[in-house]
């Protein structure tokens, strides 16, 4: 018996139109938020989720259920995408920290309390603010880590290190996000 | 590098710092790294700093994606979908109608109304109160009713003549007659009274006989002669 998310793989590969809107469905608000918090930005996060779906769409076909979950598998997909994007616009992003610093955006999703939504709001402002502020391998590694939540074999996976370079960048990264966010007057308690 | 074997420092509290806040650490090496941090000012900042950005991070909620992005990426991926106008979900719940199943029914139902309107002798043209009034119609069906059971007994009577018909002429043609032995003489060569009418009666069926022989060699003469 296949799994749920194997046999939607493939009656995609079987041209099936539907079983694609149910996989893009299910996973275009995860990428979109990796590639939010690794941008800071929402219009590039946006075109950066449909560059990862259009490739997904494309090589499809090299997914092996063996080497893990669909779910690695594309966020691996995004991985490799954002860091050639980051590779592409560096020397864009040097010349813009010359400027101002870009405005973050933030809109959690709907269904919280007010109070609350405000709160996750600065909050979410700020982690991002401190995000960007860190190395990229750090950045990344505490994405998956923290904010996706996923588990070190399967980090270990997307990022292709070892298990204890990945818990080693783990720690950095929020050590120096830790410290970016006191920086700012925002003491983690 | 095992965390028991030596002194604590401050690299192994970064080192085996993910351990400690995922509960994994072996409970020497947390007790090493609890009694270092309670020592090490900096040490202390760092965990309680760290556990508590793990937590907030943890807490915050997914961003909402934009609305169009699975739109776009459909569009991107599956090519251009044509888009519902607004008055087109008005007629949403028509679309059964257009599947073969409904059509067939529906077909169906119109050849069982024409049947039936047939049979009761309903005339559309006239107007329909005076049609469906129910005196009309049992006054109608009844008057169908008569005229199919004296359809039925004409044809069933004509169907009787044909086959007594039948059954008389056959005999005559298909029973081939029986020869039968030449009259015998009663002894003194006296003829028996009664043999004289049955040897005539003989002669007349062979007589016969071999005329509708002879008329059937002719005709099977000319249609070979027609087809050559």
């Amino acid at each position: 018996m296949l799994e749920p998310e194997v046999q939607l793989v493939q009656q995609c590969l079987q041209g099936n139109g539907l079983a694609w809107e149910r996989l893009v469905q299910l996973h275009s608000r995860r990428i979109f938020n990796i590639c939010y918090r690794f941008t800071s930005s929402r219009h590039e996060a946006e075109d950066l989720t449909q560059e990862v779906f259009l490739r997904v769409y494309r090589t499809l076909g090299s997914y092996r259920a063996e080497s893990g979950s669909c779910a690695t598998w594309m966020t691996s997909v995004t991985r490799n995408l954002l860091i050639d994007h980051y590779r592409r616009t560096k020397r864009d992003r040097i010349t813009d920290s010359m400027e101002d610093a870009p405005q973050v955006e933030n809109k959690v999703a709907p269904g919280r309390r007010p109070d609350q939504a405000a709160l996750d709001t600065e909050l979410g402002e700020r982690v991002q603010q401190a995000l960007g502020r860190i190395s990229p391998d750090l950045r990344e590694a505490v994405i998956l880590r923290d904010l996706q939540g996923l588990e070190y074999a399967e980090i270990q996976r997307i990022l292709e290190v070892p298990e204890g370079t990945v818990k080693s960048r783990i720690s950095r990264g929020r050590i120096e996000l830790a410290k970016h966010l006191e920086e700012m007057g925002l003491r983690p308690s | 590098m095992d965390p028991n074997s030596h002194n604590w420092i401050c690299v192994d509290t970064e080192t085996y710092l993910c351990d400690y806040l995922d509960d994994t650490l072996p409970s020497e090496a947390r007790i090493q790294l609890e009694s270092h941090a309670t020592s090490c000012a900096g040490c202390a900042s760092m965990v309680a700093g760290v556990s508590g950005l793990v937590r907030q991070l943890q807490q915050l909620e997914p961003l909402a994606e934009p609305a169009q992005l699975s739109s776009a990426i459909l569009d991107a991926t599956l090519g251009p979908r044509r888009a519902k106008s607004r008055w087109r979900h008005w007629f949403d719940w028509l679309s059964p109608l257009s599947r073969p199943r409904f059509a067939y029914g529906a077909l169906s139902v119109l050849l069982t109304v024409i049947v039936s309107s047939q049979a009761l002798g309903l005339q559309w043209h006239k107007s329909a109160a005076a049609t469906l009034n129910p005196v009309n119609l049992v006054h109608t069906a009844n008057r169908q009713a008569h005229q199919v059971y004296a359809r039925g007994a004409k044809v069933f009577s004509d169907l009787r003549l044909v086959y007594e018909i039948q059954t008389r002429l056959q005999p005559e043609d298909e029973i081939e007659p029986i020869p039968e032995p030449p009259p015998v003489a009663a002894p003194g060569g006296a003829v028996v009274p009664g043999q004289e009418k049955q040897q005539k009666l003989l002669n007349i069926s062979t007589r016969k006989h071999r005329i509708r022989n002879e008329a059937s060699n002719v005709s099977a003469g000319q249609l070979e002669g027609s087809s050559a």
